[in-house]
């Protein structure tokens, strides 16, 4: 079992479609940094309504130790199961709260930094990619609780890099994209894929000011031309879109907003690791999180 | 007349990675206060060297919203232009401006040419832009005898370009049955 930016949905639907209160992981032998952030939010989620989760974890130890690497227990404040694990780690960037505007910035640096120390990257597609990571943490302190009402939307982020490319995820259990549209009176009747399509497709948002919104927009037309993968949940809506096409999906109802994005280490630059470490890789007991 | 007062900002002072709307909402109130200092025909020189990210969203706070306040006329013929080391720093504020349907104009270091459009300009009006720049002054007459274009199209053009600050128009006297101008690049 993998849990990922494509197979995440099977657990949030477990637990917001069917109400299941049990999560059973222990078959789990790899985890995306997308999937990761939205079980630390469902976890939360669920302890702020009085409902929490019982979760067995992944019994893997290269998969355990990557989630005590990226803090996921740490941020969950859940009590790690206390087994033993591989000495190594690979975690490239772990989880780190987005509490204000203030704090984006240094957050910005933090992931330069951890990215740089890991590879040489060319300084364009770094650039770029600065500027999609300072568009999407400044989103949660702005947007994600514009009504004022969530006592704590808990934006998060966290970043990890595979044979394939790099995976930023970003998240938030805060109002979504139809609630801050709704802030808007004509744009009060949409549905959950309706304001994700109006915001990532069309480039709308909550301000009638022309210079707000498209950041997303652009984002997502960047990732795509790219040839990279965009993630884009909010609310009961799940846009997907790979190299091969993309769609909106009806999933199960989660609150806040979370993106992930797929891209390729070819835009920065940096091939693909050497054979040997992605043979290692393959035949370890985790395919990634090794 | 291109020969005008000038002031630079560097852009690096507000920080190398910029970033998030209330940054560049208080660069702004720096930006403008420069803007107000200068001559009734100065020009501010915004440079982006030493900066190594520009978000979008800085730069229409920052940048954006102020180019909004000089096509208003709040600043009178003062104009700003920007000097970037690189094109691809500029990238997300080129959108920006687009969105807000203004440009400006940038001078990137050791490019062929040196200086670029950035933001929505329509092509002829990039081509009327650029023969004024290669002549530095010209009439809507002299301009439309050497694009091939009708005078009152030509007009059109420079007038719109007038009203965007990318360049400025000297009044020559009063001639019936219009007021004759002469128009001058800013760079």
């Amino acid at each position: 079992m993998e849990l990922t930016i494509e197979s995440i949905e099977e657990v949030l639907s477990h637990l917001y479609g069917n109400g299941e209160r049990d999560l059973d992981l222990r078959s789990v032998r790899f985890i995306d940094p997308f999937a990761l952030l939205l079980l630390d939010l469902a976890l939360r989620d669920a302890r702020a309504n009085r409902t929490p989760l019982h979760v067995e974890w992944p019994t893997l130890p290269a998969v355990r130790r990557w989630m005590t690497d990226m803090r996921f227990f740490a941020d969950t404040r859940v009590v790690s199961p206390d087994l033993p694990l591989p000495e190594a780690g690979t975690a490239l960037q772990p989880i780190v709260t987005i509490e204000d505007e203030d704090h984006v910035s240094r957050l910005v640096e933090a992931f330069d930094r951890r990215l740089s120390e890991r590879f040489p990257l060319d300084d364009a597609p770094r650039r770029r990619f600065l500027r999609i990571l300072l568009e999407l943490c400044q989103n949660i302190p702005q947007h994600s609780n514009a009504t004022g009402d969530v006592p704590d939307p808990h934006g998060i982020a966290a970043m990890q890099d595979y044979d394939d490319g790099i995976l930023l995820a970003i998240a938030d259990k805060g109002i979504g994209f139809r609630r801050s549209l709704a802030l808007r009176e004509d744009l009060g009747g949409l549905d959950d894929a309706a304001a994700v399509s109006s915001v990532v497709l069309d480039g709308i948002s909550r301000f009638r000011d022309p210079g707000h919104g498209c950041e997303l927009q652009r984002i997502f037309r960047l990732v795509r031309s790219w040839d990279g993968t965009v993630a884009i949940r909010s609310g009961r809506a799940f846009l997907y879109h790979g190299p091969l096409g993309g769609e909106i999906y009806d999933v199960a109802p989660f609150p806040g907003v979370q993106i992930a994005l797929r891209i390729p280490r070819r835009v920065f630059g940096i091939g693909e690791p050497p054979s040997d470490e992605r043979r290692v890789a393959a035949e370890g007991d985790s395919r990634f999180n090794e | 007349m291109n020969r005008m007062n000038s002031t630079s900002i560097d852009i690096a002072r507000f920080g190398r990675r910029l970033g998030t709307r209330s940054e560049g909402a208080s660069a702004r109130r720096e930006i403008v206060s420069a803007i107000d200092r200068l001559p009734d025909d100065g020009q501010l020189v915004l440079s982006l060297h030493g900066v190594d990210v520009l978000s979008g969203s800085f730069a229409d706070e920052a940048i954006g919203k102020t180019c909004q306040l000089l096509t208003s006329g709040a600043h009178g013929d003062r104009t700003m232009v920007i000097a970037s080391p690189s094109v691809d720093l500029t990238e997300d504020l080129s959108d920006k401006l687009a969105q807000r349907k203004l440009a400006i104009l940038c001078r990137v270091d050791r490019a062929a040419p040196p200086w670029r459009v950035l933001g929505q300009l329509a092509r002829p009006l990039v081509e009327t832009l650029e023969l004024l720049m290669d002549r530095e002054s010209a009439t809507t007459k002299e301009l439309a005898e050497a694009l091939g274009i009708a005078p009152n199209v030509c007009h059109n053009r420079i007038r719109h370009l007038v009203q965007l600050h990318l360049v400025r128009e000297e009044r020559m006297g009063v001639s019936a049955p219009n007021t004759q101008y002469r128009f001058h690049s800013i760079v």
